[in-house]
């Protein structure tokens, strides 16, 4: 009886060691001393990671993303003042059309008042000229007729001497030839 | 053996032993510890040289920290906690380039084992996050956070009965268990499956009838090694936003 019992014992002590071994053995249940380590490593990485790794990236990562936000304000108010201008030069630009166009406006019609003022003047001066020239032409004329009626008479009474074989009585011949002139050229 | 394929014991491929310290101790330093404490100094070092670097036009390892951290400051935190989530991009960035790191070194040479394919690393991380959640939750809402956390406002009082056990089991025991299941599943099923192509390659080259086959299982191999480099970043990108949502329903109470 006390044989089987130690039997029965120790083949109790053996499935127990086996089963603690086979546990031991199984690949799927964790190691304490790979638990071990893989928590110290983690832990001091995630130290690491918190004080002293990441601090200079992220701070890097901000910087860049202010610089970036920056930029993108300064080339908004770049934007801005280019609008600002340019609303100002077309402003400035009409301005300068408009004042052209008046002083165009103006030379154009201060142009024209000179150009009536000279062409009258010219029209004045012409009109002068013409009758001087016309009082000009009338003594000439005058002049002229003069001449040619004593001259005439002179001839005519010279042709009639000349035909009767006598002299005749030039003051009276003379008178009718410069009355015949006068008449036919009242006839003109 | 199947037609002379030897596959090793799935304890060959993710257990190791200890380079210092008795196996079974606490502190037993082995392959996994490894690369966590190189993921810990690639991390360091990527973010110390990315941090001396002010360039406004960013380039290199500054590039890809600053990429990064934005990724999971304008795509993880501001779209799950808003601007209220800030304080705790740290803890989120660690969270990140942890598991990410720990998951690409199953591709990397001479090491090809994720560190997160044994369940350490994700049990840690997980009770972490849900002792941050927590801790997120006392202090924004004190005491009433537990409440707040497993009876919602609006909820009918005659439904509480159901909610509340529900809630409960949801909030602070599934979350958790989920959030380690998930990463631990997804890199352990991944290692299997490279290491199954990769001595399924082996066998094959040396088999000179089915040799064949090679140049099929080595593209297989190739494409699942690329698409492993996907689930790394997936995987650390799901645990990361799971965390911050986490998180940022513990800021307030839920309506």
């Amino acid at each position: 009886m006390l044989a089987l019992v130690r039997v029965l014992a120790e083949a109790a002590a053996t499935d127990v060691q086996g089963a603690t071994e086979e546990a031991a053995k199984n690949p799927i249940l964790p190691t304490i001393n790979e638990m071990f380590w893989a928590a110290v490593v983690f832990l001091l990485l995630w130290a690491l990671m918190k004080y002293v790794l990441l601090p200079p990236i992220t701070k890097v990562l901000a910087a860049r993303a202010d610089a970036i936000r920056g930029d993108l304000q300064a080339a908004e108010a770049a934007e801005a003042q280019r609008s600002t201008r340019l609303a100002d030069y077309e402003a400035g630009l009409a301005g300068a059309r408009a004042e052209a166009v008046g002083i165009i406006e103006q030379a154009r019609s201060e142009g024209d008042a000179e150009r009536r003022v000279q062409i009258s003047a010219a029209d004045a001066e012409v009109a002068a000229l013409r009758s001087e020239a016309a009082a000009e032409i009338a003594a000439a004329k005058a002049r002229a007729r003069t001449e040619l009626t004593s001259s005439i008479a002179d001839i005519a009474v010279g042709a009639a001497e000349a035909v009767v074989q006598r002299p005749i009585d030039r003051a009276a011949q003379t008178a009718l030839v410069e009355d015949y002139v006068r008449r036919s050229g009242s006839q003109n | 053996m199947i037609l002379g394929l030897e596959f090793p014991p799935i304890q060959n491929l993710v257990e190791w032993p200890n380079w210092f310290g008795p196996e079974g101790s606490w502190y037993g330093f082995n392959k996994i510890a490894f690369i966590n404490v190189v993921a810990l100094v690639v991390t360091s070092l990527l973010f110390f040289i990315a941090g001396r670097s002010k360039s406004l036009v960013p380039k290199g390892a500054q590039n890809l920290v600053e990429s990064s951290v934005d990724f999971i400051r304008e795509g993880i935190v501001l779209e799950t906690m808003g601007p209220e989530g800030i304080k705790y991009l740290p803890y989120l960035v660690s969270l990140f380039f942890f598991i990410l790191i720990t998951n690409i070194f199953e591709v990397i040479p001479f090491f090809h084992m994720p560190a997160n394919a044994r369940m350490a690393g994700p049990a840690v991380l997980a009770l972490f996050t849900w002792a941050f959640y927590i801790a997120v939750g006392l202090k924004h809402q004190g005491p009433k956070y537990f409440i707040n956390a497993v009876a919602p406002s609006g909820v009918p009082k005659a439904l509480l009965p159901l909610v509340i056990p529900i809630e409960f089991l949801s909030t602070f025991i599934v979350r958790p268990f989920s959030l380690a299941v998930r990463l631990f599943a997804n890199m352990l099923a991944g290692h299997i499956l490279l290491v199954t192509f990769s001595v399924l390659c082996i066998t094959l080259f040396t088999a000179s009838l089915l040799a064949i086959v090679l140049p099929l299982s080595f593209a297989m191999l190739v494409g699942l090694t690329g698409f492993e480099i996907m689930v790394a970043f997936l995987q650390a990108y799901i645990f990361t936003i799971l965390a911050a949502v986490y998180i940022g329903s513990s800021l307030h109470a839920e309506h």
